[in-house]
């Protein structure tokens, strides 16, 4: 039932610089219920609002690959209700006491909110129970989500001029790891799937031994553990056997190269590498690399292809952050009439630089001052922080790292950041994708 | 210093302890709670700048936010330049390049956005002398370098370029010119050519005009206390001298009388972006202001509870989403609904929102949905005090467009005292199904005639980008004119059915002025002919061709024929030419879709290979020829020809009832015998 999903661009780079630690560090209590269920409680009590979420350790990765989509469709199908609460009505409860809700889906995870005004947690906590214990699979509720669903991708990736990058970058990047395959899915998938299929991936995955609840905001954490154990304890642990991916890509032995046309005015031009999952110390060197290429106007691919050379009107380079190995973009759009083997040649220059070069002290600095302005803003919002929380118990199983983040970016010296440069930024680690306007076909 | 404090109101129930768990019923809400609006403080330096200032410690963070307070600009051929004036503010000031500005702001991890409406600048406190030293420098002291205005047009033709794909950026420019009108503030669009129009002096000007303290709010927010404000506003901004600044009419535009139906091309989109717009005359924190939003909120606000989200995606599963928005104005507002729906229900997701804007204006809204949307907005309207901005924002709202000062003290009671008669009247008011603007940006191939259904007696106007009309050509994407050949073809009955015919005789009669003719042709492949007019039993005419010489009888008179006529002859003989229009040598030229009494037809100019030029006329859907016409020599006009009736002989189609007129004559000839593969004998086309 969700609009807005984190597999956008712009999105992806929120969470890898979102999943951090303040300056102060954010405090928080958590424990586990005898079904599995983890918990996490913050309190903050400077406005009157509760955060109530959900994440649930599946995403499109876990997924069946003869049955993909499922782990988004069911971020769709879990708004239609449960045995206590009547089709349609999920929503109307929460913003009848106020409140806002919302669900995303990632490749490694699905997340499930509601912000309430703190005299309604106990309805937060209610509604989210009542999705795990016994939502409402149903033909009816399948029915309908499927279309929606569809329209959706249709919006996303069809609809909107270069929506589709993500998901043809991946496909070249793996050959064998789930990531290759789009969030949202196979359509055919989808359309062809029995209610019987759904119910099973429901009974799998939607278990409180797969899933970490946090309540953050204004509470009394006393009171707030009382009516988890009320909601919650009664829910019975899973007893399916949840598979996890191991799956380790090769790695790539040369240049990947390809060309795609669609119906744009003017072309992408792209390249992706293989990078280290998040949380691994190169990692966080990756991502000050991607910002002294592509963060701000000082920023080096911005300065020379933009500003400068005006080879492009627009440059962008970031990581994905994911919980398996992942992968590191960089594109521009190159401005009208300059040849698009320039353009490349032109990004690829200011990568070499950083090979040869150690940065300047200044440069370095500047890095370390745009990380901490990142991090404090990054925790201004309550629902930031529940998802940083979440997010870090599901992938490495230690919500106390969102205060150990902030320590992993300082600690990258400027010597890493010309080694990763070396170790990732080669040739043949490279995806490049040409995403050409249909003029440019040649017939 | 204004402080204002309250408790949201829909939070009444008390609940004491935790009782036995009963699932079946959602829990009721705890104690109210108080949501504190906190503080902010006003004052006016000398030079005439406001100074609104919020405290709040809990980040470390302080932002600078000075906006101007102007009349809106009408821009004409330079359209643009208040917003290039915008972005040439950080491109250069006397003391740094831009690319020191980009430098020193990237260092600090700062951000500071220049607009044509002002400039905001955003830090850790830390850094709070850097960022208002930056800050001033671009306001005191831009350059507007010629080099940086080159590279500002350069990147804009470009990024029109990408726009021209979106559907969002064309229906915002269609709209708003269809509702302002081009000539205005409002509507009016920038254009590569207007752009390229644009001068340094036009950027200075604007800046030298409009950027005074005199007609600014300066708005601090976050970790700075009051006396740290005044004092850095004093140092900072104290000096800034003031101006008056030009005044500008606005045009109100003309209300709409009747709805306009138009659609917008993007080729092969799976989805149509449709929108209903219409100005509105609804000012900011007008009395309206809060009832309008909880209809328009109930109608398709935000969240899951819209009427429209509701109907168009969770019943028909037509959209991902669908919504309205009420924009407020101080001159004029508007009203938009839009969605991306499936191509294929254009009409009907139409259809359907108009019901639902029916039903606000003739039903009353029941008490649950009113409380629901109510609490809605009051929840949102708590959420967003999370961030001390928003109390900022209030204050200067409440400066700028004269609300009382307890209007956001006050906002949860007014909203809570919204009845559903009130709903009913703000949509008799506010939703205008009948003078509003429907658009659809879609493949216009296959959205025009949906929009057809919709649009009664009115055109459907195809506008491009600039909101400039486009003929419609109208053609399927792909379709040339060999291909309306080939289905011509198969509409006669395919090609197999059509090659199989070694000669054909039909006999006609022909009403002319009340004389009644026969007319008898005889054919036989690959090109012999022999055509016959007789009036009773007396041949009035004839012409034969027999493969290589062709003759004309007439009133006992024989003509050879030669040169030109003689090879149209040739032509003429043929069953059916248009098996072999290429080897001939036959030029086709499709020049588009046309209308003919009320069907869509497709019009091409055949050429034969003697340069004789003929306009066809093919039924869109059928694929049959519907209309010939061919110039007479010497400007004797033009003979048309109307096919009106085929019929089926032996797998393929004949026409059987055809008009021709030429000049003032009109000729209605009717086949009432077709005979096909009898056997002709080859004397028939005797010469």
């Amino acid at each position: 039932m969700s609009k807005i999903k984190n597999q956008l661009i712009l999105a992806f780079l929120l969470v890898s610089f979102g999943m951090t630690a303040q300056m102060k560090p954010i405090n928080f209590e958590e424990f586990d219920l005898d079904n599995g269920l983890h918990v996490i409680l913050h309190q903050d009590n400077s406005t009157p609002i509760v955060n109530v979420s959900v994440m649930y350790n599946v995403g499109s990765k876990n997924e069946n690959p003869n049955l993909t989509g499922f782990a988004h469709f069911f971020e769709h199908l879990m708004f239609e209700g449960s045995d206590n609460i009547p089709r349609h009505e999920y929503s109307n409860y929460v913003e009848k006491a106020g409140g806002t809700l919302n669900a995303n889906t990632s490749f490694d995870r699905t997340y499930y909110y509601e912000v309430l005004p703190s005299n309604q947690l106990e309805l937060g906590l209610w509604l989210e129970s009542e999705r795990m214990l016994h939502a409402k699979v149903d033909s009816i509720g399948i029915a309908t989500q499927k279309k929606v669903v569809i329209e959706e991708k249709k919006e996303r990736t069809e609809n909107t001029p270069y929506g589709d990058i993500l998901e043809l970058t991946f496909d070249r990047v793996y050959k064998e790891h789930p990531y290759r395959t789009a969030i949202l899915g196979n359509p055919d998938h989808i359309r062809s799937a029995k209610d019987q299929d759904f119910v099973d991936f429901y009974n799998t995955f939607y278990v409180p031994n797969n899933a970490c609840l946090v309540i953050a905001g204004d509470i009394d954490k006393a009171k707030a553990k009382e009516m988890v154990t009320k909601y919650f304890s009664d829910i019975p642990r899973g007893i399916k056997e949840i598979t996890r991916p191991n799956i380790v890509e090769k790695p790539q032995l040369s240049e990947i190269r390809d060309t795609v046309y669609r119906n744009v005015q003017l072309p992408m031009i792209l390249q992706a590498y293989k990078i280290p999952a998040l949380g691994d110390d190169d990692y966080y060197a990756v991502d000050l690399l991607n910002n002294v290429l592509a963060k701000g106007q000082s920023s080096r691919l911005y300065k020379q292809l933009v500003d400068s050379q005006q080879k492009a009107i627009q440059v962008s380079s970031f990581s994905l952050g994911l919980q398996q190995p992942g992968v590191t973009l960089a594109f521009a759009i190159p401005n009208a009439g300059v040849d698009n083997g320039e353009v490349e040649k032109a990004m690829y220059a200011e990568v070499e630089k950083l090979q040869n070069e150690l940065i300047s002290e200044r440069e370095f600095q500047k890095l370390k001052n745009q990380v901490e302005n990142d991090m404090v803003n990054g925790s201004r919002r309550l629902a930031t922080v529940a998802e940083n929380l979440a997010t870090d118990y599901t992938y490495f199983n230690d919500a106390s790292a969102v205060n150990k983040e902030l320590d992993k970016y300082l600690a990258v010296t400027r010597e890493d950041i010309q080694r990763v440069a070396k170790k990732y930024y080669t040739k043949e680690n490279r995806v490049v994708l040409y995403y050409l306007p249909n003029s440019q076909k040649a017939n | 210093m204004k402080r204002i404090s309250f408790i949201i109101l829909f939070a009444l129930t008390v609940v004491t302890g935790f009782a036995q768990l009963d699932r079946s019923k959602a829990p009721k809400a705890g104690p109210a709670t108080k949501l504190n609006l906190g503080d902010y403080t006003k004052f006016e330096l000398k030079n005439g700048l406001k100074v609104i200032v919020v405290e709040n410690h809990k980040h470390p963070v302080v932002s600078f936010s000075l906006s101007l307070d102007i009349d809106p600009i009408y821009e004409g051929d330079k359209a643009g330049y208040s917003s290039f004036t915008g972005d040439l503010l950080r491109a250069g000031t006397e003391n740094r390049t831009k690319s020191q500005i980009d430098e020193e702001i990237d260092f600090i991890g700062a951000s500071l956005n220049t607009s044509s409406n002002g400039i905001y600048a955003r830090s850790l406190k830390k850094h709070e002398d850097e960022l208002l030293d930056l800050m001033t420098d671009v306001l005191y002291h831009p350059l507007f370098p010629q080099e940086e205005l080159d590279k500002l047009v350069k990147q804009s033709l470009s990024g029109l370029k990408v726009q021209k794909d979106e559907p969002q950026a064309i229906t915002s420019n269609i709209t708003s010119a269809l509702m302002f009108g081009k000539e205005s503030a409002y509507g009016e669009i920038s254009s590569e050519e207007t752009i390229q129009n644009i001068t340094i002096d036009d950027c200075k000007q604007y800046y030298n005009s409009y950027f005074k303290p005199n007609v600014a709010y300066l708005v601090i927010v976050g970790d700075v206390t009051v006396k740290e404000a005044k004092k850095v506003a004093k140092k900072y901004f104290g000096d800034w001298e003031s101006a008056d600044v030009p005044k500008h009419e606005f045009q109100n535009p003309v209300d709409l009388d009747k709805p306009i139906f138009a659609m917008s091309n993007k080729d092969g989109a799976p989805q149509s972006y449709i929108s209903i717009s219409y100005p509105i005359n609804l000012k900011p924190g007008s009395a309206d202001d809060i009832k309008a939003r909880v209809m328009n909120q109930i109608f398709g606000g935000h969240g899951f509870s819209g009427r429209l989200m509701k109907n168009l995606r969770e019943d028909k599963a037509w959209t991902y989403g669908a919504y309205s928005s009420l924009n407020p104005d101080e001159h004029m507002g508007y009203f938009r609904m839009a969605s991306n729906v499936r191509g294929s229900i254009t009409d009907s997701a139409f259809v359907e929102t108009q019901m639902e804007m029916d039903r606000l204006i003739n039903e009353d809204v029941d008490e649950d949905d009113l409380t629901l949307v109510k609490n809605a907005m009051a929840g949102s309207f708590g959420r967003s005090l999370e961030d001390p901005s928003t109390l900022a924002r209030f204050a200067l709202n409440i400066d700028k467009y004269g609300l009382p000062v307890d209007y956001y003290e006050t906002y949860m009671e007014r909203l809570e005292a919204v009845t559903s008669a009130d709903v009913k009247e703000m949509a008799k008011k506010y939703l205008k199904p009948n003078k509003a603007i429907y658009l659809a940006v879609g493949d216009v191939n296959n959205i025009e005639s949906l929009m057809e259904n919709i649009s009664g007696d009115a055109k459907v106007v195809e506008y491009d980008y600039y909101a400039n009309k486009v003929a419609r050509s109208g053609l399927p994407k792909g379709l040339t004119a060999q291909k309306v050949i080939d289905g011509y073809i198969d509409a006669l009955g395919g090609e197999d059915h059509l090659k199989s015919i070694h000669d054909l005789s039909m006999k006609c009669t022909m009403s002319i002025q009340g004389m009644n003719l026969a007319l008898n042709t005889y054919q036989k492949a690959s090109n012999k002919i022999c055509v016959e007019t007789l009036m009773g039993d007396n041949v009035l005419s004839k012409q034969v061709f027999d493969g290589a010489k062709g003759s004309m009888f007439m009133q006992g008179q024989k003509q050879e024929l030669q040169g030109d006529m003689l090879k149209e002859m040739e032509y003429q003989a043929m069953i059916f030419p248009e098996l072999q229009y290429s080897e001939l040598g036959y030029d086709l030229q499709l020049l588009g879709k046309d209308k003919l009494d009320g069907k869509d037809v497709y019009k091409l100019i055949i050429t034969n290979p003697v340069k004789k030029e003929t306009t066809v006329y093919f039924d869109a859907k059928s694929g049959l020829k519907v209309k010939e016409v061919v110039n007479l020599p010497q400007g004797q006009g033009s003979s048309v020809t109307l096919y009106s009736e085929y019929k089926d002989v032996d797998g393929v189609k004949f026409p059987v009832v055809m008009s021709q007129t030429v000049g003032p004559q009109s000729i209605a000839i009717n086949v009432n015998e077709v005979l096909v593969n009898k056997g002709i004998q080859d004397e028939v086309f005797a010469n």
